[in-house]
């Protein structure tokens, strides 16, 4: 099973990056310490993790049924984002070279899946609830507020737009791929860039809870910034999703933010990064 | 000259503004309503819609470059992507679109096909039926004629409709492409000797030596068959293989000339008009068990013809034809029954050696069918009442073929297997004529999982995970397959051209004069070299490769397509030369704005 194997790569490689940065990112004492505060947060938070399994078994189902009722009722702006922006995605393919083609690839697929979990583990190896809550409502957030778009409106991305000008770089260097990400969306489903605004929501959280993790902060920074300029290098992504999917990251992690301070208000204290 | 000519317009028509506001003359609102009946001159506007290129290699590609020296030309040309469904709803039900850049329907290298493409008694209908709105009375004249003649006559009206269409371009042949597909060969062995753009092709594999169960898979990047198998939708059918595999005809089209298939034999007791009767086949039934009757056949006529089946007997009942196989059911007056194994056939005013075409539609069961007349409640269809039969997904379908339906899992995979007890099984047809290989399949169950572009479907194939890729892969993909020694590269030349469709109810679409310029801003040999990488070549009309296809029209030289000459050279539009062309015809330029010739 070519799916099989491909879900299999992400997940060793991803655990393999847990393994290196876990400790360098939290310390092995930081680690070996927590270890019961893990307990007691994922008791806590529990009733949000549920919420979010809930929010992406949702999305999955709207998502299906979406892409039908998008050619229904939803409007075809992929030329007018062409007119937006022109032909930036090409002039950012110019610079392709294989090293770069294998990096971003790379982060695509492999960095965006470590980038997602990472925070989630380190945060539920912190001291306080806090960061893992907001982080969960933010992500459920970021799927929630996106399915609006992805009905209103049917985009192609630029490989699917203006093939002569943009190759695309991922499914043409591993094909294998497209078995994966053609599981999780669909190719008229590119605005907003979901990708980049989970990477950036995990980027605006690591910044947000800088306190609680310091030195995941450069590295979150870095690998977002990868991931979401590997969008558009990959020829998947527009500029203009790119931009509005940090919009929607900003705000699911303003309205995280906020929702988690009025729930729970009264009892533990929360600490202000 | 417009940064000068525009304020001195505002200047006058303040001016203007001004003289009414001091004197309210009458002499003066004249003028402002004289000035108002003219139309203020806008650009030439033309929007392209076509397949995204996850679906079809080449069909973006193709209207890009097409948009690209439409705009050279003055026009603001763009391309619209839309998933295949859509593009098929908008462009062949609901007639939304300046013009669109498709691949015919297969079959359309038997002349007769042209009749329903072209003929104006089809400008309304839905379907592949005439979908340019196109009425030429000449045309319809010949497209009548060359059903009543055959031999030499029917090459002379051929050629002589040929060269008509030719001249008012309701659409313009791009490329004929050829069909490019990987195969595994260590489970089927004669990928090149059989032709896998009829069901005809898959039932001619043979197995490469191992035993056992087999199951023939195929990748595929088209994912309408997964959730839709009605042998009458226009939207979710492209080629009709897996149908044409599950549904059997009274006869297939081999190499121009129609062969009995569920049909034992059929012989002409009439010729003017022509009437045949027509055996089927001994102990035939449909994958349900039960016998397939030749009411069954008759009815299936009927249905082809109204859908609705004459409805409720009301006044206000209009038929509803089904908008597949228009063309061939149109060559048959009337079907009746004649002995539980006969059925007696009289056609329309046709040659009898025109008319066996009519045999190729797919014979449905009247126990499943019966119940689909009536008016279905929703559908995209908005011109008259759609039945039930048109927009039923038919799942799971009965069918008769040679393959069953077994489970399909919406955008994702169909599974079919052996119907055993198909008359393949039992009987042999090759003095029917066909060919010699046709036979019970060779496999016990064909699987068909969906994959997003063709290079993951040529993938799957190298990994093992399928045996063929289904639909057409691009020329890009050529060196992977050839770099894999598991796999064979297995090009042939496809009766399905990329077109140009014009919508001729649109404005400036109408003038014939303006689609023979675009047509000449078109250079179809620099599209096979660049975009078909050499997998492809020009062609006036889609008869191309078929004995009725003109000598003159064959590409003597580069660029110089005889029709249509290309206003250029080397894919380069020679600016100069096509704003002649657009001037000759009436039209004007604003600048590098080509603007409407009614002004």
């Amino acid at each position: 099973m070519t799916l099989l194997s491909v879900l299999l790569q992400v997940a060793v490689v991803v655990l393999a990056m847990h393994a290196v940065c876990l400790p360098a990112v939290v310390g092995v004492d930081g680690v070996r310490g927590s270890l019961g505060r893990f307990r007691a947060n994922a008791r806590s938070v529990a009733p949000t993790a549920v919420g979010l399994g809930v929010v992406l078994g949702v999305n999955k189902l709207v998502r299906d049924a979406g892409v039908e009722l998008s050619w229904l009722v939803g409007a075809n702006v992929t030329p007018t984002i062409h007119a937006l922006e022109g032909r930036f995605v090409s002039q950012l393919q110019s610079v392709a070279t294989p090293p770069v083609t294998t990096y971003f690839s790379f982060v695509y697929v492999f960095g965006y899946a470590f980038l997602l979990v990472f925070p989630i583990a380190i945060y539920a190896l912190h001291d306080d609830d806090r960061p893992l809550r907001v982080a969960l409502v933010a992500y459920s957030l970021n799927y929630l507020l996106g399915l609006v778009p992805y009905v209103l409106f049917v985009a192609y991305g630029p490989r699917n737009f203006m093939p002569e000008l943009v190759e695309s770089l991922l499914y043409t260097t591993w094909p294998q791929a497209q078995l994966l990400t053609g599981q999780v969306n669909a190719n008229t489903n590119v605005f907003p860039s979901l990708h980049t605004s989970l990477a950036a929501t995990v980027a605006f959280l690591a910044y947000r809870f800088r306190s609680a993790a310091p030195r995941w902060l450069p590295l979150a920074a870095l690998l977002a910034a990868s991931i979401a300029v590997s969008t558009m290098y990959l020829g998947i992504h527009w500029v203009t999703d790119v931009l509005a999917g940090i919009v929607l990251a900003a705000g699911s992690v303003e309205l995280g933010l906020r929702l988690c301070d009025r729930s729970s208000r009264e009892p533990s204290g929360s600490v202000t990064p | 000259m417009p940064d000068v000519t525009l304020p001195a317009s505002r200047r006058r028509v303040l001016a203007a503004l001004g003289g009414a506001a001091t004197a309210l003359t009458g002499g003066c609102l004249r003028r402002v309503r004289t000035l108002a009946g003219w139309q203020s001159s806008q650009q030439v506007r033309l929007r392209i819609k076509t397949l995204p290129a996850d679906a079809d290699p080449y069909a973006l590609k193709v209207a890009r470059a097409v948009a690209g020296w439409f705009d050279a030309a003055g026009v603001d040309a763009g391309v619209v992507p839309m998933a295949e469904q859509e593009l098929l709803r908008q462009t062949l039900l609901r007639n939304e679109f300046d013009l669109f850049v498709m691949r015919l329907p297969p079959r359309h290298r038997d002349p007769d096909a042209l009749y329903a493409l072209l003929h104006s008694r089809y400008a309304d209908a839905p379907g592949w039926r005439n979908p340019f709105g196109y009425a030429d009375l000449d045309v319809d004249d010949l497209l009548d004629a060359q059903r009543r003649t055959d031999g030499a006559d029917r090459a002379d009206v051929l050629g002589e409709l040929q060269r008509t269409i030719a001249r008012t371009q309701p659409f313009t042949v791009l490329v004929v492409p050829d069909d490019v597909a990987a195969a595994r060969t260590d489970r089927f062995g004669n990928w090149r000797s059989v032709d896998l753009a009829s069901p005809l092709g898959y039932l001619s594999l043979a197995r490469a030596g191992d035993d056992g169960e087999t199951t023939l898979r195929l990748a595929v990047t088209d994912r309408r068959a997964t959730s839709n198998l009605n042998p009458l939708s226009v939207e979710f059918r492209r080629d009709g293989i897996l149908t044409g595999l599950m549904y059997d005809p009274l006869g297939y089209d081999v190499r121009g000339e129609v062969r009995p298939w569920l049909a034992e034999a059929w012989w002409f007791v009439r010729d003017d008009p022509p009437v045949a009767r027509v055996t089927i086949r001994e102990g035939v039934t449909w994958h349900d068990g039960e016998s397939l009757t030749p009411a069954d056949v008759a009815f299936t006529y009927d249905l082809l013809a109204d859908t609705a089946l004459g409805g409720d007997g009301g006044d206000d009942d209009v038929p509803v034809p089904s908008p597949r196989f228009g063309g061939r059911t149109s060559l048959v007056d009337e079907v009746t029954v004649v002995d539980d194994r006969t059925v007696s056939v009289r056609f329309a005013d046709v040659h009898p050696a025109v008319a066996p075409r009519a045999f190729t539609v797919p014979i449905l069961p009247e126990h499943v069918w019966g119940d689909r007349t009536d008016p279905a409640g929703i559908g995209g269809i908005d011109f008259g009442p759609v039945t039930e039969a048109l927009v039923t997904n038919n799942i799971p379908p009965v069918g008769s073929g040679p393959l069953r339906f077994v489970r399909n899992t919406p955008r994702e995979s169909l599974v079919l297997e052996r119907f055993d007890d198909h008359f393949l099984g039992s009987e042999s047809v090759e003095d029917g004529g066909l060919p010699g290989s046709v036979g019970p399949p060779a496999f016990e169950r064909l699987s068909v999982q969906v994959v997003g572009t063709d290079s993951t479907a040529v993938e799957l194939v190298a990994d093992g995970e399928a045996d063929v890729t289904a639909t057409p892969v691009g020329a890009r993909t050529v060196p992977r397959i050839g770099r894999d020694e598991a796999l064979e590269l297995l090009v042939d030349d496809s009766d399905q051209p990329y077109v140009l469709g014009y919508n001729v109810r649109r404005p400036h679409l109408n003038n014939p004069r303006v689609r023979r310029i675009l047509a000449s801003l078109i250079d179809g040999e620099h599209l096979a070299e660049t975009t078909f990488q050499g997998y492809g070549r020009p062609a006036v009309g889609p008869l191309w490769g078929t004995r009725w296809y003109p000598a003159e029209f064959a590409w003597a030289e580069a660029d110089a397509s005889p029709v249509t000459p290309f206003l250029g050279s080397d894919g380069d539009v020679d600016v100069e030369r096509a704003r002649s062309a657009f001037r000759e015809a009436g039209y004007r330029y604003d600048d590098d704005r080509l603007v409407g010739g009614n002004a």
